[in-house]
C-alpha cells in the first residue's frame, strides 16, 4: 500500500470516527461561535478601527478553537492503545502525520465556513466580494496551524497535563503564521487586495511547505509509544 | 522466521528495564516468556515489536537488523494484547478491514467473515467493538492476527480474559502458526498452561535473562530456576 493510500485510509478512519462520535466538530463549532459573540459584545468597534481589530479577533477565535481540536487529535488512538497498533503496522509514519493534519484541517475549515460569514455580519465588515480572498489567506494560515499543531500534539502526547502544555509550546511557534495571516487579512480588508502584504503571503506559503515536509520526515522520531 | 537477539538492553532514565539479553530462536518455536512482575517481559515484547527503541543491542529477523523504522520488517511482527489495539467505535468487521488494508493484505468480505466464523464472532460482525466483552475482544484480536499472518507473533498475557473454548481457539491458532514455521513468544503468568504449549522457556528476572532452555521431560532445571517465582498452587 503506497503512502497516499495509507494517508487516505487513516483519514477515512478518522472521519468515520468523527461522524460517529460528533465530539470534536460540534465542540469546535460552538466554541468558535461563542468566542465571536464574546468579542462582539466586548469590543464596541467603530468602523474606522474595525479593519485594524477584525483580523486579530478572527484569528484569535481560530487559534483557540483549533487548539481545542488539537487536544483531541490523538484521542481515538489513546483509547485501547490504538496508537501502538498503528505504529506496529508497516505504514509510513509520515502518512499518519499527513492524515492527522488533513483531518484537523478539514475540521477547522468546516468551522471557518460558518464562523467567517458570521463574523462578517457581527462586525459589519462591508462588501462580501473580498471574502474569497480572505478565505484563501485563512486557509494558508490554517494549514500552517494544523501542520505545526499536529507535530506538537504528537510531541506532547505522553506529557502530563498536555492540554495545558500544548498551547504553551504551540503559540510562540505560531507567531509567524499569526502575523502573516493578520497582515494579509488587514491588507485585503483595507484595499481588497494584498498589495504590501505580499511578502507575508510568501512567508505563510514557505512556513506551510517547510513544516509539512519536516513533519512528514521527522514524525517517525517524534512519535513513540 | 528466525529471531536473534544480541546484548539487548533498555533503560528508562536511570532504570534499566532490560539488561544484556541474548536469545536465538529458530522457526516453529513457541516460547514461554516468564518472570515476576516488573521483570521486563513487556519491555522485551515491545522492543521485539519495534514499539520502542533499544538503548543498546540488536534484534535480527531472518538475519537482517530489525529497526523500528523498517516498514517491511514491521509487517512480519504481530503483537496480540487481549482487547487492545482495536478501535472501539468501529465495528468488528470494519476493524479487520482497516487493519488488513493497513498491512497491505486486503481480504475479501467472505474471507473476513470466514475468520470471524472460526473465532465465533460472525454474528457480531456488524457491532461496535465497544459493545463486545473482554473475551470477545480477545477473540477479535486472534481473528486480526489470523488474517495478518505475522512471522513473529508476540502475546502479552493472552489467557486472562478467555473462556475455555477461547483458550482452545488461541492454542490451536498458536500451534498452527508454529507448524507454519513462525515464531511465537507468550508472556504469561499462567505458567502451567503456557508450559504445556511451549517448546522453550525463557525466564527474565530484574531485567536479566536467568533461564533459556528447550523443553525437556522431566524438566528439573526449569523447576529449580522458576521455583522462587511459583505462585501457590502452581506446579
Amino acid at each position: 500500500m503506497n503512502f497516499l493510500n495509507q494517508t487516505l485510509l487513516l483519514l477515512k478512519k478518522d472521519l468515520i470516527l468523527e461522524v460517529r462520535r460528533r465530539e470534536n466538530l460540534l465542540t469546535m463549532f460552538f466554541f468558535g461561535t461563542l468566542l465571536l459573540f464574546v468579542f462582539h459584545f466586548s469590543f464596541d468597534l467603530v468602523p474606522e478601527r474595525v479593519v485594524e481589530m477584525a483580523p486579530g479577533l478572527l484569528w484569535l477565535a481560530f487559534l483557540f478553537t483549533g487548539t481545542l481540536g488539537l487536544a483531541q487529535l490523538f484521542e481515538a488512538e489513546r483509547g485501547n492503545h490504538c496508537l501502538e497498533a498503528l505504529l506496529l503496522s508497516p505504514m509510513d509514519r509520515g502518512a499518519l502525520f499527513l492524515a492527522k493534519t488533513a483531518f484537523n484541517f478539514i475540521l477547522m475549515v468546516l468551522v471557518e465556513i460558518v464562523v467567517i460569514p458570521l463574523f462578517w455580519i457581527l462586525f459589519n465588515l462591508g462588501s462580501w466580494d473580498i471574502i474569497p480572498h480572505l478565505f484563501l489567506v485563512v486557509l494558508l494560515g490554517t494549514i500552517g496551524f494544523c501542520v505545526l499543531g499536529t507535530l506538537l500534539s504528537a510531541v506532547t502526547l505522553k506529557a502530563r497535563a498536555r492540554e495545558l502544555l500544548l498551547p504553551l509550546v504551540l503559540f510562540p511557534l505560531m507567531i509567524p503564521v499569526i502575523l502573516g495571516t493578520i497582515r494579509c487579512m488587514e491588507a485585503i480588508l483595507r484595499a481588497g487586495e494584498l498589495g504590501d502584504a505580499l511578502p507575508w503571503l510568501r512567508l505563510l506559503i514557505g512556513f506551510d511547505v517547510i513544516f509539512l515536509t519536516v513533519g512528514i520526515l521527522i514524525f517517525d522520531w517524534v512519535i513513540e509509544v | 522466521m528466525r529471531l536473534t537477539v544480541r546484548h539487548l538492553a533498555k533503560a528508562y532514565g536511570l532504570l534499566w528495564a532490560l539488561k544484556n539479553v541474548g536469545l536465538d530462536l529458530s522457526a516453529g518455536e513457541i516460547v514461554a516468556l516468564l518472570g515476576p512482575n516488573g521483570a521486563g517481559k513487556t519491555t522485551f515484547l515491545k522492543l521485539l515489536a519495534g514499539l520502542i527503541s533499544p538503548t543498546t543491542g540488536e534484534i535480527l529477523l531472518d538475519g537482517s537488523n530489525f529497526s523500528r523504522s523498517a516498514a517491511v520488517q514491521r509487517s512480519t511482527v504481530g503483537f496480540l494484547t487481549p482487547g487492545e489495539h482495536l478501535y472501539e467505535d468501529l465495528t468488528v468487521r470494519e476493524n479487520l478491514i482497516f487493519f488488513t488494508s493497513l498491512y497491505g493484505k486486503s481480504r475479501t468480505i467472505p474471507q473476513i467473515d470466514g475468520v470471524l466464523q472460526e473465532v465465533g464472532l460472525h454474528h457480531r460482525s456488524g457491532e461496535y467493538v465497544a459493545a463486545l466483552s473482554s473475551g470477545m475482544k480477545c477473540r477479535l484480536s486472534i481473528a486480526k492476527w489470523k488474517l495478518l499472518e505475522p512471522g513473529l507473533l508476540l502475546l502479552d498475557e493472552p489467557y486472562g480474559v478467555l473462556d475455555g473454548s477461547g483458550i482452545d481457539l488461541l492454542e490451536t491458532f498458536l500451534k498452527t502458526q508454529s507448524q507454519k514455521g513462525k515464531v511465537v513468544i507468550i508472556a504469561s503468568h499462567h505458567v502451567a498452561r503456557v508450559l504445556t504449549l511451549c517448546t522453550r522457556a525463557v525466564i527474565l528476572h530484574q531485567g536479566g535473562l536467568t533461564f533459556n532452555e528447550a523443553r525437556q521431560q522431566p524438566w528439573d532445571s526449569f523447576t529449580r530456576a522458576f521455583g522462587e517465582f511459583l505462585p501457590h498452587g502452581e506446579s
